[in-house]
């Protein structure tokens, strides 16, 4: 009962946010001098047909009218039609959202349960050399910038050692399968393609590892430091002196508290996670949704611009309460609908 | 049913499938890379990619040679009326569109008012200048103009014809075209409605446009043309440069740099094309805006530019532009004068500008186009260049869509930027009027801001000229005239340098035979593909 | 006598605070590390016309014959495509790197912290509302993705960067600052000050902030490190600082086109990037040990 009302809370609070942030955006994308009209129709296109557009798109209005019927459409599904496609942007971000919804999907699981293996590991083999190459490898992937990552990833295995494919989803010639989910792995193993499913995830590999980096060493830092902070703890001695066995102490005793710190950061470096799909995916020439907000970025498509950050930013608030609900479960000491402090 | 049956017949399923997913290959594929976007509306695309994809989609009524001359085409004949106001034309019956009805003169009609009514892509090339149009019969179509308009027929290159039925069936209402809805713009975006060599078979938007060949062309196809046509929309190097080894791709894009064509040209088998496609890379310089508004400091940029390193060491085989049109383009005059670097006479000019002495309170913002990096080596050549002279340049890379934005107000152009145009029909006509008529002056293709009417009248007074040799002679006096302006720097014709798989891909432009409209040179009936040759270079 | 020996005794105990703390910060040979590293990148950034080996690089500066030459005595990191020396670049480059960490946080921290302080003193009242609700709107996207769109809609350039990155940055401190803020709130050396008829100016800057300084300043030393990051970021994209004005990030961008044969022209930058990220990161460490502050 206390989730759910949790969760409303959580909801509705999101809305307001949501409600915040696409006035921020829609703003931004606005004030800024410009002819969208004009730029919508090409500049030989005749005046009457660009005052037509404009009145279509409110542009004559104040800009809290222009809001209330962006807004309006926006609540119908329609973000008005993106200036380089040409097509509604619902309709883009629907073809291509699932690529980076697969990409950050793989990515965030790489980040999470390498950050937690490689954090354990160092924490347990404490002051050894395995735990001081742990922390080196997570300090160097902390100041790396993922953009570094993925032109030394693309040079190393690219071109040196062409083990992975730097470009795309799929080798040029290989059949999509079926579109169900629109996320290759996905579609592939649903209808029985491995060749495909293999083919597509070795696409992803480099893409989803530069993106992971930064997260991933986050992740064993923090794990690593609550570990050790547990292991000093007067329970776990007690424990010890009783005679129960490492592993059991390991497993049940140690672990779970010690995740929980990791596990309620896990929502902020997924915000590096989707920030830096923006820049990968454009290294990559991944068809996803942060490479198409970032061509709408680069060439002033507003409609899509402000579109697709309004997704990203729900995509952020969905993981954060997931996060905050996963670790409410793990520790029901932090009372749920507590305000979490960054 | 048992468990084991059911389990036997799950896998059966799987191989199924399993096997489905390799086939479905192309036997004779042509490949190349592309810069988006492209649109395939005729009403809407008009840049490189567009022109390739409407080429090959559509059928027009004249067809261009290599000289750029109109040869019967949808149109077997057409004749003229002695006041150049009547252009009459005689269709070939029995031409069928894609869905099988025939191309009709209300199909011609149709494509005509709907160019010019949406206005975009090369609707400019017929706006207001023509009356009416009628149709006495199922097979004639006649025009008529408000004045004589000479290169009419080479105009016709970029009529694409639609299919009126079609279009009509998939209009979506309400929309910015009144009766007409949206005039079908929804559908063509991502669908044909044409009789060309081929058709669409998929588009997803920002990935490839794939086209398969049409078996009931009414024209012969040779059998070794391909069968299937895909543009894919990638410029990036390393994608290219990998496609290109596993002989995955035909042709490549014209946007690759120097440095990645020296790579390309290293794979066994791949030669590298270059023709001049009657391209022009300017440098805009504006005529109303301090200090580019002095004649004299304008004149001293022109003496003081390195044009020897540009087209030696920055875009070798290009040759340096004499004048506003390119030298391959017909009507191109031989006499134009050319600048060279000579810093004395840079000097001199620059000490009559009335900038002369407060250099540095007068930079000069040049913005090149970020979607095209060797542009940033001719900008920076600039900047230094221009350094010599002590006159500050500051360097801007600009998003095309801002570019666009930009050049669409005298106070927002920036006092120069930096452009590839070519002409949209094959005469010199068309760049003349792009460039520097007034009517043009709020688009991408002026920054100048000339705002000349003397000009206006010459350039008009010569396209009204329907005899050919009597209106060349007038291109040549406007050559004249506006080199005299100085409002440009004419840097160099361009060289488009393609990467194609020499081996097994026979490629008539390669050859030398170039027609000289943007777009003709990869339609794709002409170029011929052998699987055989290409499976030997697998081995 | 008497005051002279106490302001000695005064002196001997700064003298003593200063050396504690050194002794706190030098315990973990790592922070002295990043210390010194960070000492050298701003010897280097601030020196780079004078200790680069071809300063014209930096500027309007293009040499086609010596183009694209790999490492070698003359070019230590090589010369890019336009034959400009990639060592003095980089130099150049620290300076726009760390002019940026710099002006970001001295916009950011004062703005941040004041609007914290205000909304933790306040806490319950409706400018607790206002200044944290719009703090939930800016953390609510990441912070590369906002900054992406401000710089996007004005034009390029390093000023228009600043400002992006400042206005994604701020809500971090006043989060930061709010939580300590509103803890103190209820503190008795608050209300004693409250009681005693202080000015709310006086229990705000005087009494609350000092007990912010701590985690402040170690929060500022690690954000120099992101902050150029993101900085980088912007200019990866073509949204940062413009050409020829050498930057890490646009330098790595232009130069993973030559990849792999022209590979230093992107590795040399990207390294730089690297290594002064590390250096803030190690100081930033540091500082936290030695100022005892938690988070950050």
């Amino acid at each position: 009962m206390r989730t759910i009302i949790f969760i409303a809370k959580r909801l509705v609070y999101s809305v307001f946010v949501l409600i915040g942030l696409s006035i921020l955006i829609f703003t931004i994308a606005r004030v800024m001098p410009g002819h969208p009209a004009r730029m919508a129709l090409g500049s030989r296109a005749p005046d009457w047909a660009v005052e037509r557009l404009r009145e279509e798109m409110h542009l004559n209005e104040s800009l809290y009218v222009q809001y209330y019927y962006w807004a309006k459409d926006a609540l119908h599904g329609d973000f008005g039609v993106s200036l380089v496609t040409r097509r509604g942007v619902a309709n883009d971000i629907r073809e291509f959202f699932p690529a980076s919804l697969e990409l950050t999907l793989y990515a965030g699981i790489f980040m999470g349960i390498m950050g937690i293996i490689l954090g354990t590991i160092s924490g347990w083999y404490n002051n050894t050399w395995i735990d001081n190459l742990v922390r080196i490898i997570s300090y160097i992937g902390i100041v790396t910038p993922s953009f570094v990552f993925a032109i030394f990833f693309v040079l190393i295995f690219g071109y040196v050692l062409e083990i992975f494919p730097t470009m795309g989803r799929l080798t040029p010639g290989v059949v999509h399968p079926p579109l169900i989910t629109k996320m290759i792995t996905f579609d592939a193993l649903i209808t029985g393609h491995f060749a495909v499913f293999f083919d597509a995830l070795k696409h992803l590999f480099l893409p989803a590892v530069s993106l992971a980096m930064g997260g991933m060493a986050q992740e064993a830092r923090i794990t690593r430091s609550a570990l050790t902070d547990n292991v000093n703890k007067d329970y776990i001695a007690s424990e010890r002196s009783c005679g129960i066995p490492e592993r059991t102490i390991m497993f049940k005793y140690l672990l779970k508290p010690s995740f929980i710190p990791t596990i309620s950061i896990y929502g902020l470096d997924f915000a590096s996670l989707l920030g830096n799909a923006f820049l990968i995916e454009l290294i990559f020439n991944w068809p996803g949704l942060s490479r198409y907000g970032m061509n709408a970025m680069l060439r002033k498509d507003l409609n899509a611009m402000t579109a697709v950050i309004l997704v990203f930013g729900l995509v952020f608030i969905i993981v954060n309460i997931i996060v905050d609900l996963i670790v409410g479960y793990l520790d029901p000491r932090i009372r749920l609908g507590a305000e979490r402090t960054q | 049913m048992s468990k084991i049956m059911k389990i036997l017949l799950i896998s059966l399923c799987l191989i199924g499938v399993l096997s489905l997913g390799v086939a479905g290959a192309a036997e004779r594929p042509l490949r190349i890379t592309w810069a988006w976007p492209t649109y395939i509306d005729p009403a809407v695309g008009s840049d490189f990619s567009s022109s390739v994809a409407l080429v090959n989609l559509y059928d027009t009524l004249v067809y261009p040679d290599v000289k750029g001359d109109a040869q019967p085409n949808v149109a077997k004949s057409w004749e003229t009326s002695a006041d150049g106001l009547t252009w009459t034309f005689h269709l070939r019956p029995g031409i069928k569109f894609h869905d099988g009805t025939e191309l009709t003169a209300e199909d011609v009609k149709f494509s005509m008012n709907r160019l010019t009514t949406i206005g975009e892509g090369y609707g400019f090339l017929f706006v207001g200048k023509i009356v009416s149009i009628d149709v006495p019969d199922r097979h004639t179509i006649v025009f008529h103009f408000k004045e004589p308009f000479g290169p009419f027929l080479t105009t016709l290159y970029r009529l694409y014809i639609v299919n009126k039925n079609v279009v009509m069936a998939n209009i979506k209402k309400p929309g910015p075209y009144g009766d007409m809805g949206d005039y079908g713009k929804e559908y063509l975006l991502t669908h044909d409605a044409g009789s060309g060599p081929y058709m669409v078979k998929k588009f997803p938007l920002e990935e490839y446009l794939l086209m398969v060949i049409n078996p009931n062309y009414w024209q012969q196809i040779d059998l070794n043309a391909p069968d299937e046509f895909k543009m894919i929309g990638t410029t990036e190097p390393v994608t290219v440069r990998t496609m290109i080894s596993r002989r995955e791709l035909e042709i490549t894009d014209q946007w690759q740099s120097l440095e990645a064509l020296t790579a390309l040209d290293k794979i066994k088998g791949v030669d590298i094309a270059g023709f001049f496609p009657g391209t022009e890379f300017y440098y805009m310089m504006h005529t109303k805006k301090s200090p580019t508004d002095d004649i004299h400091f304008r004149k001293a940029i022109a003496w003081t530019m390195d044009y020897k390193t540009v087209v030696d060491k920055l875009f070798p085989g290009c040759i340096q532009s004499k004048g506003p049109v390119p030298q391959t383009l017909p009507g191109a005059d031989p006499t134009v004068f050319q600048y060279y670097r000579d810093l004395n006479k840079a000097k001199a000019e620059l000490k009559r500008s009335k900038y002369y002495g407060q250099l540095d309170k007068y930079p000069v913002t040049v913005h090149w186009c970020a979607e095209v990096p060797d542009e940033e080596k001719v900008a920076l050549l600039f900047m230094s260049n221009m350094a010599d002279i002590g006159i500050n340049v500051k360097v801007v890379k600009t998003p095309w869509m801002s570019m666009i934005e930009e050049c669409a107000t005298e106070e927002t152009s920036p006092n120069i930027v930096t452009i590839f145009d070519s002409a949209h029909y094959p005469e010199a006509a068309s760049l003349l009027e792009s460039r520097y008529k007034s009517e043009s002056a709020a688009t991408w293709e002026q920054n100048e801001w000339l705002l000349d009417p003397e000009l206006d009248t010459m350039i008009d007074d010569a396209i009204k000229t329907v005899d050919r040799e009597e209106r060349f002679v007038k291109y040549g006096k406007i050559q004249h005239y506006i080199t005299d302006l100085c409002p440009t720097l004419f840097l160099f014709d361009q060289v488009e340098k393609h990467a194609y798989q020499a081996t097994y891909v026979d490629w008539p432009t390669a050859k030398g035979e170039v027609i000289p409209v943007m777009g003709y040179n990869f339609a794709a009936r002409f170029i011929k593909v052998y699987p055989d040759k290409r499976s030997e270079l697998l081995k | 006598m008497q005051k002279d020996s106490r302001r000695k005794e005064g002196l001997f105990r700064k003298w003593e605070d200063i050396r504690r703390y050194w002794y706190k910060f030098s315990r973990n040979s790592l922070s002295i590390i990043g210390l010194v590293v960070v000492c050298i990148i701003l010897f280097a950034a601030i020196f780079a016309p004078y200790i680069s080996p071809y300063p014209k690089s930096a500027g309007k500066f293009i040499n086609f014959y010596e183009a694209s030459q790999p490492p070698n005595s003359a070019h230590l990191c090589g010369t890019d495509v336009f034959g400009r020396d990639v060592l003095t670049r980089v130099f150049f480059g620290y300076r726009f790197s760390l002019m940026m960490g710099i002006v970001v946080l001295a916009l950011v921290v004062p703005v941040g912290v004041a609007l914290g302080l205000i909304a933790g003193y306040y806490r319950g009242s409706w400018l607790d509302t206002i200044i944290m609700r719009i703090t939930d709107i800016f953390v609510a996207v990441p912070p590369l993705i906002l900054a992406l769109a401000v710089c996007s809609v004005l034009t390029p350039g390093i000023f228009h960067a600043m400002m992006a990155v400042s206005l994604m940055w701020w809500p971090w401190y006043t989060r930061m600052v709010y939580g300590i803020a509103s803890s103190l709130k209820g503190e008795f050396f608050v209300q004693a000050a409250e009681v005693g008829g202080a000015s709310r100016g006086h229990i705000l800057f005087k009494e609350i902030l000092p007990n912010c300084i701590a985690p402040i300043f170690t929060k500022m030393s690690l954000d120099m490190g992101w902050v150029i990051l993101i900085g980088a970021s912007l200019s990866f994209v073509g949204l940062g600082v413009q050409p020829p004005t050498p930057d890490l990030g646009s330098m790595v961008a232009d130069g993973s086109k030559y990849l792999p044969d022209q590979w230093w022209i992107a590795v040399f930058p990207a390294f730089a990037i690297m290594l002064v990220v590390l250096a803030f990161n190690l100081l930033g460490d540091g500082i936290r040990d030695m100022l005892g502050a938690k988070g950050g």
